[in-house]
């Protein structure tokens, strides 16, 4: 193989080593960019998050009738404005919020709704209508369109398996399993018995090698430090591990992870607690970090969910449901809510009735974020207003 | 991964076996494959090649006359043949009813290596070929005779250039230290004497015959023995040798099953080599049917024939040009015809790499994806090849759309992946969701997307 195969090779390929000249050249060309390097961080919350006691319209009556087992007393709620508060593991949303970083865009969905995990997400990830079935994502969409030819970290997808958010026709993005083994790789590369079989752990470090040997990555982390300490839990790792590729300039225009464990069809008073918390916690280091280091205006954190669940309760838990709240956080965003309030006596077949179009928020974090129109990628919505 | 798919795999380039190893029993496909018939008909693409050296005389005269630009147009065209040739191979691989045969010629073709830049006459390179293909299956000392009786290896080795008084020893060194018996069994003077037996044989009509002036006459101590010995004798002196089946034997055993057998599995076999009087069949019979029984999945890497035709034939791509894969196998350090030296490719771990492994998942993403193998930057070793390619493919894959998540992946990984954990499992299961509706319209982009996260991971690489 000659070096020009070889080059082409890495770059074709996700996670590939090699930081071709022209990403940045293109990133820096743009010229709508807007000012300062930005970048979006997708928290993706699997499962099927419940709107309803997540930003909860505690002034409506109907909440409580329709939720006497799971409702949360009005007293705990956190961060009340506008007849709405924030879950009490929340806190630190609430306190975002007071500070201007946070805003709330209620009620989004989609029409004709899909109550399966699997078609839901789809519809979220490929930003398709819900009968059209697409093969690439969105953001690889955007991604494809946005590289000169093409840049394996354009996006950095933290999670175990491949997200179709960020498939593309070009492999501009790569999944980074566990960046622990960035570490590892560093501190003991040689002599680590895995297995039985001495070809498989030949095969397994060699794609340890290439799944998360990118230079580009053990580059960024090496200039960056944690200034921060973050919780403990996966989502707190992952954010911890995005922030120090932010803070040492990987120059990656999308971040993506996930946390599991929001399909509370039982229990939910607990789980979804104990979720939130974790979510609560992880995303207050990110945003202390952030602001540290004065990136906040740089960064925009989005928290989304395939769909919300039902507004009457199953007992402890709550079956699938449509819209839902949608968060986001820094990026020099207003902070407002936006949106009704959620109107529980007008319901589909007991599910709300989304009001904005998750696409609406895409069109305008793409276009105001990004300097990207979002109808060359398919989306036609209108740009949410008051967001930035 | 479910032991028809393996010996597929092992047995042939693809999982396309797995429903006759079913169908048949392993036995009696061993049979069929054993039975299979080998056609002699020459392809036409030789038809425009000089055959005769008569033919391949008046061609050199040219070659001196003409101007440069007519010698590489020549040049051109008969490298050409050649890349025909090799995509003929590869539909051979791909398409015979029972490719053993194919899969031991390949074997073979890596034992005698003898490569067409060295070689430069494709016809020479074809007969080679077909003797190959006709003695799969057939006695390895009679192979060993033909093959340094063949055109092509006499020129490969340079025994055109080995004559009396002017001996050149590397086709005598070959024969003992990579053909027969390996390093530590002969010493240089049996390589000196052996190129003194070999003095004078050089390319012939068909096959290589002594040149009554060059020969070496003398009487040499070869392995032992005394006399004047010609190319046939040589070879039935090396194979009285002690040491003469462990060699071949150890090599089958790493082209088909391990990377690393044992000695005392190599002398097993081996021993039982010598007794069959060096007929391979009954060798290749003993070998499979004894693995057979025994759990050894994942003790070999793939190589990147198997790798590439085994996507190809899961995604059922029937329209890619056959040129492409032939660029990917040369990328991967498996060129047909075209081994880097005489040693061939050594397999194991040395088919991966970092950018092996890159170069690997590529093809994967862009199969899965419908695309052709290479990208435009990349087809600059395409020129030397006719009919340029198509861009889009039809990427499909099987699975059974009556079944639930579960029993979609269990049905692919049983297929593809030679062992699995409870982690794999979860991450499949996250990828495909217990809702996931295998009627969909979309299900087959979902189940694809699963493929391509299948065949990334390193269970995949394995067989």
């Amino acid at each position: 193989m000659n070096r020009r195969n070889f080059l082409s090779l890495t770059g074709t390929f996700t996670g590939g080593s090699l930081l071709l000249p022209n990403f940045l050249h293109a990133f820096g060309m743009q010229p709508n960019l807007v000012f300062g390097e930005q970048c979006l961080v997708f928290i993706q919350l699997n499962g099927g998050n419940d709107g309803l006691n997540t930003f909860i319209p505690y002034e409506n009556p109907l909440y409580f009738d329709l939720r006497p087992k799971i409702g949360i007393p009005k007293d705990l709620i956190v961060g009340k404005t506008n007849g709405m508060g924030f879950h009490p593991a929340l806190k630190d949303f609430a306190t975002m919020q007071q500070n201007g970083d946070l805003s709330v865009i209620q009620n989004v969905g989609y029409p004709e709704p899909v109550r399966s995990h699997f078609r839901s997400q789809e519809i979220w990830q490929t930003a398709t209508d819900s009968t059209t079935y697409g093969t690439n994502g969105w953001l690889g969409k955007y991604l494809d369109l946005q590289c000169k030819d093409h840049e394996p970290t354009a996006g950095i997808n933290l999670d175990n398996i491949d997200n179709l958010a960020l498939k593309g026709e070009e492999p501009n993005s790569i999944t980074v399993k566990d960046p622990n083994r960035f570490k590892i790789k560093r501190d003991n590369e040689q002599g680590i018995v895995l297995s039985e079989n001495p070809q498989l752990d030949f095969v397994r470090k060699i794609a340890n090698s290439v799944t998360e040997g990118s230079a580009e990555i053990q580059k960024a982390l090496s200039k960056s430090t944690a200034e921060v300490s973050y919780p403990k839990t996966n989502l707190g790792k992952n954010l911890e591990w995005i922030a120090r590729l932010v803070k040492g300039n990987l120059n990656s225009k999308v971040y993506y992870t996930s946390q599991n464990g929001y399909d509370t069809h039982d229990n939910q008073l607990n789980l979804h607690h104990r979720n939130l918390t974790e979510l609560n916690d992880a995303l207050a280091s990110l945003y202390t970090d952030l602001k540290q280091s004065k990136l906040l205006q740089n960064v925009t954190i989005v928290v989304f969910s395939e769909f919300g669940r039902r507004v009457k309760d199953n007992g402890s838990g709550t079956d699938h449901g449509t819209a839902a709240p949608m968060f986001v956080i820094g990026g020099a965003t207003k902070g407002k809510v936006l949106g009704n309030n959620p109107n529980l006596s007008n319901l589909d077949n007991g599910d709300l009735k989304y009001e904005i179009d998750f696409r609406s928020v895409y069109a305008s974090l793409l276009r105001e974020k990004m300097g990207f129109d979002a109808s060359k990628i398919g989306i036609r919505n209108e740009g949410v207003r008051g967001l930035f | 991964m479910n032991s028809a798919s393996l010996w597929s795999l092992r047995l042939g380039f693809s999982n396309k076996e797995a429903q006759n190893i079913k169908k048949l029993g392993f036995e009696p496909f061993l049979n069929a494959s054993f039975n299979s018939k080998v056609d002699f008909t020459i392809p036409s693409f030789l038809n425009g090649s000089p055959k005769t050296l008569d033919e391949l005389k008046s061609m050199r005269q040219e070659l001196k006359t003409q101007s440069s630009d007519q010698t590489k147009a020549l040049r051109k065209k008969e490298l050409q043949v050649s890349q025909e040739m090799k995509a003929w191979w590869l539909e051979k691989m791909k398409t015979d009813a029972f490719p053993l045969r194919e899969k031991m010629t390949c074997f073979w073709h890596n034992h005698f290596v003898s490569t067409y830049q060295k070689v430069k006459v494709n016809h020479w390179i074809f007969q080679h070929n077909q003797l190959l293909r006709k003695n799969a299956f057939g006695n390895f000392k009679t192979l060993t005779k033909e093959m340094v009786k063949s055109n092509a290896m006499v020129r490969f080795l340079d025994n055109v250039d080995n004559k009396k008084d002017k001996i050149n020893e590397n086709l005598s060194r070959e024969l003992l230290e990579l053909f027969t018996l390996g390093i530590g069994n002969y010493s240089e003077e049996d390589i000196k004497n052996g190129a003194k037996g070999l003095a004078g044989l050089g390319v012939g009509e068909n096959s290589a015959s002594y040149r009554k002036f060059q020969q070496d006459n003398d009487t040499i101590i070869y392995l032992g023995q005394k006399g004047t010995f010609k190319s046939d004798d040589l070879i039935d002196i090396i194979f009285e040798q002690k040491a003469a089946p462990y060699l071949i034997t150890r090599k089958i055993l790493k082209w088909f099953i391990y990377d690393n057998p044992s000695e005392e599995l190599v002398v097993y076999y081996g021993d039982y080599l010598r007794k069959v009087d060096f007929e391979i069949q009954p060798l290749l019979q003993k070998i499979f049917t004894e693995e057979f029984a025994k759990n050894t999945a994942g003790s070999k890497i793939k190589d990147p024939l198997v790798y590439i035709l085994q996507l190809q034939y899961e995604l059922h791509i029937n329209t890619m040009n056959s040129r492409l894969l032939l660029v990917f196998l040369k990328q991967q350090g498996m060129d047909l015809f075209g081994q880097p030296n005489v040693k061939g490719w050594n397999g194991g771990t040395e088919w991966l790499s970092s950018q092996m492994y890159l170069q690997r998942n590529n093809a994967a993403d862009l199969l899965c994806n419908g695309k052709s193998l290479l990208r435009n930057n990349q087809r600059e070793d395409l020129e030397m090849m006719p009919n340029k390619t198509g861009k889009s493919l039809n990427s499909a894959l099987d699975f059974d759309t009556t079944g639930t998540n579960k029993t979609i992946i269990a049905e692919l990984q049983t297929r593809l992946l030679f062992q699995t954990d409870n982690e794999m499992q979860t991450d499949f299961e996250t990828q495909l969701k217990y809702d996931f509706n295998p009627k969909s319209e979309g299900a087959q982009n979902a189940v694809l997307r699963l493929f391509n996260a299948m065949v990334k991971r390193p269970e995949f690489q394995l067989i």
